[in-house]
């Protein structure tokens, strides 16, 4: 065991957090408001563009397509310090994490041409077409259609919750080509297609996040689908492995934590019941962290993840709440005209334990899969 | 000991009952944070609600019952402050009433004709002039509002001002019941309908023991304020208020989770209740303030 970064994984840090210092600019905070918004989604593609000059966009990817084959601790301590920052990366950070190398694994030729370059220069934004309204915990439920009709498909039918919809440029898109588990594809839409209508839905978390996604006798080509017709879930399955411990969150919530401790300590108001609770806070940010570096290591030496990501992600829930209910009870101005790091990191964090997957069936997986307690009947 | 309402308080709350049933349900064009309508208060002023509490049959358990139902609303009114606390002032102050604590933003301050100023240990309360204080943009779901300047205040006598901040306790905790309660009937409903894998999401016995302890807290949470406002005990009021808060932060994240993305947005009328409850969660101190009064109050 040991807890130390080797010299290599501190000087790359090191160069992620330089280039944030000179690309950042002083403004950011009021973009970063709205992960899914137009002046996001502009900055985004400025931002992932010089990352990509910088060799910080897609290091973990291979040469080929643009990266180094960096590792994956790489691969983390960049996301850490992206999101650590507000995520200056947008929707874009999806396109890094799983959607190339799941290209690059199931695409073909002429889709990986057309759809990897741009991601590597950090031009493009895509959407994530799973959840629909009758099929959120229970995806496999979905029943958007995607008809044959010669050399097309025909798709009919509705998704929701879905970010960055607004300003995406192509959708990673499920839909049901039979029946069950095994008859759901994957197609990779344009978002210009003829019969998409999209419409913002007003949230507690920012301008421009969520969608509905309406798709009314949307023609694709036979090529726009991604791997072989029914594939769909062992596809997702392997990309979303990819991004089993999912998003660095404990590493904005700590460095939120800090600056809001850091705000009461300077107006005398860090007092008893707020040191006890930030100090709590604290403890499950750290639990937080270890927990997905133990992921992280794994993953480093080729063992695939098991219910221990599910540990992380519950553990990075609790982080999330315990600092958003800290800010909200010791700085609530936060919420109102106060700091808008900390309402952007609010509307944030009330999402962890439900945004990609509830914590509900994360934590039915660890009693099956950890505990092998016998599952719940049916 | 009788734990049931007396006749009078029977015919006051069902005639508050029948007031409310005019405000029960959330306009479905709303999309937004703050859901007021003025003409509730204009009722409950003209019913002479805000008084019953002054009528010995009735007394502050009425008002505190008042509170609670009128908290389960969708609309929010200055209502608790009025009924709980007003009458503890020294003369007859004009409603509505809000509190600024620490010279932080408050709920209902920019219309507030009274000011109640929570400044570290001193009480105040003084009539702001109309320019004296703003309206501000908030997540929280009661129209929000901060002082421009600080105000001057004469600080009130010591007794005076922990009798202050005891009603002010057992408002909040009134408040707290009835938004706990209606957060819990919404998100009861929404499981009821809503199904995945092919069942009722309510059937999971996972999401049964949770709703079940939510329910177990906002009830004692009810009982303790109601309790509160009969002996008007400080400790039965730090008491009431630290369950409160307690109460709210569990049951805000469980109620937020059994909803999914749904009670993420402005349509779902979750938030209503919920970013009430956490407005609620950083008064008079938070819980490390009601701590310290049970500390003081209850362990001599
Ligand atoms: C901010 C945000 C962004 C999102 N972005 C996208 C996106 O880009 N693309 C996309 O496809 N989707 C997206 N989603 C949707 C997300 O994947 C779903 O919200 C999630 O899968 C849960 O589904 P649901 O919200 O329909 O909740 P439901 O499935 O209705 O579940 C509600 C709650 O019930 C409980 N529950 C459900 N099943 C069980 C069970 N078996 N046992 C115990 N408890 C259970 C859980 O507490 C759960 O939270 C996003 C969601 C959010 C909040």
């Amino acid at each position: 065991m040991e807890f130390e970064w080797n010299q290599q994984q501190k000087d790359f840090r090191a160069t992620v957090r330089d280039f944030l210092a000179t690309h950042l600019p002083d403004n950011w905070e009021s973009i970063a408001h709205g992960p899914g918004s137009a002046s996001q989604s502009d900055f985004s593609r400025q931002f992932c563009a010089q990352l990509a000059d910088a060799g910080l966009l897609v290091p973990h990817w291979p040469e080929r397509w643009g990266g180094r084959n960096a590792d994956a601790w790489s691969a983390f301590i960049l996301a850490e310090e992206m999101w650590a920052a507000g995520e200056p990366r947008g929707g874009q950070y999806m396109n890094v994490n799983w959607i190339g190398p799941t290209l690059m694994r199931y695409g073909t030729p002429a889709q990986q041409n057309r759809y990897i370059p741009p991601m590597a220069q950090g031009q493009t934004l895509w959407c994530q077409g799973f959840s629909e309204p009758e099929a959120g915990s229970d995806l496999a439920s979905l029943r958007t259609k995607a008809e044959r009709q010669g050399d097309h498909y025909c798709i009919n039918g509705q998704k929701i919750w879905t970010s960055y919809a607004g300003e995406a440029e192509t959708c990673f898109l499920l839909a049901r080509t039979g029946a069950g588990k095994n008859g759901i594809s994957i197609f990779l839409v344009p978002m210009d297609t003829l019969g998409i209508t999209v419409v913002e839905i007003p949230s507690l978390i920012g301008e421009g996040d969520i969608h509905e996604v309406f798709f009314e006798n949307v023609m694709v080509p036979a090529s726009a689908m991604l791997g072989e017709e029914g594939q769909a879930w062992d596809i997702v399955r392997t990309a979303l492995s990819l991004e089993r411990v999912g998003i660095p969150r404990f590493a904005l919530a700590s460095r939120m934590l800090h600056r809001a401790v850091g705000t009461l300590k300077q107006h005398n108001r860090f007092h008893q019941g707020a040191v006890e609770q930030s100090a709590r806070a604290q403890a499950a940010c750290e639990a937080a962290r270890l927990f997905s570096y133990e992921i992280i290591d794994q993953r480093q030496k080729g063992i695939t993840a098991g219910p221990e990501a599910s540990v992380a992600r519950v553990a990075t829930v609790n982080a999330e709440r315990l600092v958003a209910e800290f800010v909200v009870e010791h700085l609530p101005e936060s919420l109102a005209g106060g700091d808008p790091l900390l309402l952007a990191h609010h509307q944030r964090g009330i999402v962890a334990g439900i945004a990609s997957g509830a914590a509900e069936i994360q934590l039915n997986l660890i009693a099956t899969q950890l505990l092998q307690l016998p599952r719940e009947p049916r | 000991m009788d734990f049931a309402p007396n006749s009078d308080q029977i015919t006051l709350n069902s005639a508050l009952d029948k007031l409310a049933s005019k405000f029960a349900s959330t306009p479905t064009e709303f999309r937004g944070f703050a859901l007021v309508n003025p003409e509730l208060a204009q009722e409950l002023e003209l019913g002479g609600f805000f008084d019953a509490a002054q009528i010995p049959e009735l007394g502050p358990v009425s008002a505190a019952m008042m509170v609670e139902r009128l908290a389960r609303l969708p609309y929010t009114a200055e209502v608790a402050l009025s009924m709980l606390v007003k009458a503890q002032l020294d003369r007859d102050w004009p409603r509505p009433l809000a509190v600024i604590e620490n010279g932080r933003p408050g709920r209902f301050v920019a219309e507030a004709a009274t000011l109640i100023i929570l400044d570290g240990d001193k009480v105040g309360v003084i009539s702001p002039a109309r320019d004296a204080v703003e309206s501000v943009d908030s997540l929280f779901a009661y129209p929000m509002g901060r002082l421009k300047k600080p105000l001057q205040y004469n600080p009130l006598p010591d007794a005076e001002a922990a009798n202050i901040r005891k009603w002010l306790r057992i408002a909040l905790a009134a408040e707290a019941a009835g938004l706990l309660q209606a957060a819990l009937d919404a998100v009861t409903e929404h499981l009821t309908i809503r199904k995945q894998f092919g069942r009722p999401l309510g059937s999971f016995q996972a999401i049964h023991h949770r709703m079940a302890e939510c329910t177990v807290l906002a009830r004692g949470v009810r009982l303790l304020a109601i309790k509160a406002a009969w002996t008007g005990d400080a400790g039965d009021a730090a008491i009431a208020a630290l369950h409160a808060q307690e109460s709210a932060a569990r049951v805000v994240y469980d109620l937020h989770q059994f909803v999914g993305a749904m009670g993420m947005t402005l349509e779902f009328p979750l938030h209503l209740w919920t970013y009430r409850l956490k407005a609620l969660l950083s008064e008079l101190s938070g819980r490390g303030g009601q701590a310290q009064a049970v500390a003081e109050h209850c362990f001599q």
